[in-house]
């Protein structure tokens, strides 16, 4: 586990800082799953139900590719990058607790071929850049009431 | 007070596809930019039946007798159990534009203020109310008002309410499938006296735009506001219209099925004070609720507390007794004839030994035109 103030967040990933999703590409093949971090998971609470889109469905950086409803809330997952859909968690539309409880591993919810990772990437928090803004968001986080 | 000002809609006899678009449609362009921060204040025509945004309808509702009386059924952005609306239900729906922190905070605090809108309005009317876990408001530990977040990819946070100015609980109780239905029979005749509402409280003359009245003050005084009355745009009614043609008035959108299963369980176990039943639903590995019976002696008040402390509630043991405890602790001797231990063992019981209910007769075809509903299980109004 490799935690950063206190959340753990795992360094071989790529964050959107505004949806609190991450990225992990397979330098082999290309393909890249996506799940949410654990301050994004503090900040939902337990997860009731989640929709994910159909293998083979086309998503876009910042378009919604699914729903969830949580203990604080219901929203639209946004995705962090754009690609073909070429895998989906289906034992989270029947079972999500994986997602909370193992957030970086059996958690996932898809696997795309992107469409343009180098550009997107770039987007996203990884290297260095990650403790400070780890370090940020749980100050965020806890000035707006989102954690304790 | 705060310089900037939210627009205040008043609306009545709506219709279940109209108002749930016109809220989803505001929550997004609210958070985009393209409309003003906005406090609706409306009523839906008398009845429509509501579900959650993932619950099952035919496993909530009695869809025959919703096609036969005219109840329209749909399905809400926002979380949480299905409900009546109507007439005498005053929806509140506040939309505004979560990314901007510096003025509205973050959305959690925003439900703090929300819920506490609520409750001033209430106070204003001489009703002492409480929330419970910030998602229920409460009187005498009865619900009278459930609240929901739904939070758009634009950023844009819908805080949505239902308050029972009134409610017509025979109506209620033949729209709902109400859990464990043959137990619930004998229960039914109790569900009317304790439900609450404000003109059980108030007396039976109380208006409605009183009550809406007092509501718009209640948010003004709580976010430091003021209310610019106004209306629908040409643009804003554009998208609303498109968004009720592409999936508030689909059967796809109202129909749709979650994966998840709905689960009832039951237990029985002998407590110091006398017999323990539990009953719960459950939405998978989730507590959806609780209900407590038996011959054991406590008030009635202590045993809504517990039942309503575990609303939509983890169903780890570690969870149940953390939220457990201070419900004990708030009623100290008067729950000693059902101790804690015995309540969680028995909590427990009842959730592992939860099968899938019978199936509905009627499963609708996914492609029919939806009916009419807006709706949570019936007993959490009880």
């Amino acid at each position: 586990m490799q935690t950063i103030a206190g959340f753990d967040f795992p360094r071989q990933r790529h964050y959107d800082a505004a949806s609190h999703f991450w990225a992990c590409r397979d330098d082999e093949s290309s393909r890249t799953s996506i799940g949410i971090d654990r301050l994004g998971l503090e900040a939902l609470g337990e997860l009731a139900y989640v929709a994910l889109p159909d293998v083979g469905s086309r998503i876009e950086r910042g378009d919604a590719m699914g729903t969830l409803e949580a203990a604080k809330m219901t929203t639209e997952l946004v995705s962090p990058l754009s690609g073909v859909v070429v895998e989906r968690n289906d034992l989270l539309l029947r079972d999500p607790s994986p997602v909370n409880s193992d957030p970086y591993g059996t958690g996932w919810l898809v696997t795309i071929e992107p469409t343009d990772w180098p550009g997107e990437s770039a987007h996203l928090i990884s290297g260095p850049a990650l403790d400070e803004w780890v370090a940020a968001e749980v100050e965020r986080y806890r000035a707006e009431g989102w954690i304790d | 007070m705060n310089d900037q000002a939210w627009r205040l809609l008043l609306d009545d006899e709506v219709e279940a596809g109209f108002g749930l678009a016109a809220d989803e449609t505001l929550a997004r362009r609210v958070g985009c930019g393209e409309s003003p921060p906005t406090l609706r204040l409306y009523s839906y025509r008398s009845h429509c039946a509501l579900v959650g945004r993932f619950q099952n309808v035919e496993q909530e509702l009695h869809l025959d007798f919703c096609r036969e009386h005219g109840i329209a059924v749909n399905r809400r952005p926002t979380g949480g159990g299905a409900i009546i609306m109507g007439a005498d239900q005053l929806g509140v729906a506040l939309t505004v534009p979560g990314r901007d922190r510096h003025a509205y905070g973050g959305a959690r605090q925003l439900m703090e203020r929300f819920s506490s809108g609520l409750r001033q309005a209430l106070e204003g009317l001489g009703i002492d109310a409480a929330f419970r876990r910030k998602n229920d408001l409460e009187i005498e530990g009865r619900k009278i008002a459930g609240l929901g977040i739904y939070r758009d990819r634009s950023g844009g946070l819908l805080f949505h309410a239902s308050l029972l100015v009134d409610l017509d609980v025979a109506l209620m109780l033949q729209v709902l499938r109400i859990p464990f239905e043959k137990i619930a029979d004998k229960d039914i005749a109790s569900v009317a006296s304790r439900t609450r509402t404000l003109r059980s409280i108030l007396g039976a003359d109380l208006p409605f735009d009183r009550v809406r009245g007092q509501v718009a003050e209640g948010y003004a005084s709580a976010f430091d506001i003021a209310l610019a009355p106004g209306e629908w745009s040409a643009s804003e009614a554009e998208a609303i219209a498109a968004l009720e043609r592409s999936r508030y008035g689909t059967g796809e959108w109202v129909f749709q099925r979650t994966e998840v299963p709905d689960l009832l369980g039951a237990s029985r176990v002998r407590t110091p004070g006398g017999l323990l039943e539990v009953r719960a639903t459950l939405a998978g590995k989730l507590i959806k609720a609780v209900y407590l019976s038996g011959d054991f002696f406590a008030p009635e008040a202590s045993v809504a507390d517990l039942e309503g402390s575990l609303r939509w509630h983890s169903g780890d043991p570690a969870a149940i007794r953390a939220t457990l405890a201070p419900v004990y602790a708030r009623w100290g001797q008067c729950l000693e004839a059902l101790p804690l231990e015995t309540l969680v063992a028995a909590i427990l019981q009842a959730t592992r030994q939860a099968q899938p209910p019978a199936e509905p007769d009627t499963v609708p075809d996914p492609s029919s035109d939806p009916y009419g509903c807006f709706v949570t299980p019936g007993t959490q109004h009880a």
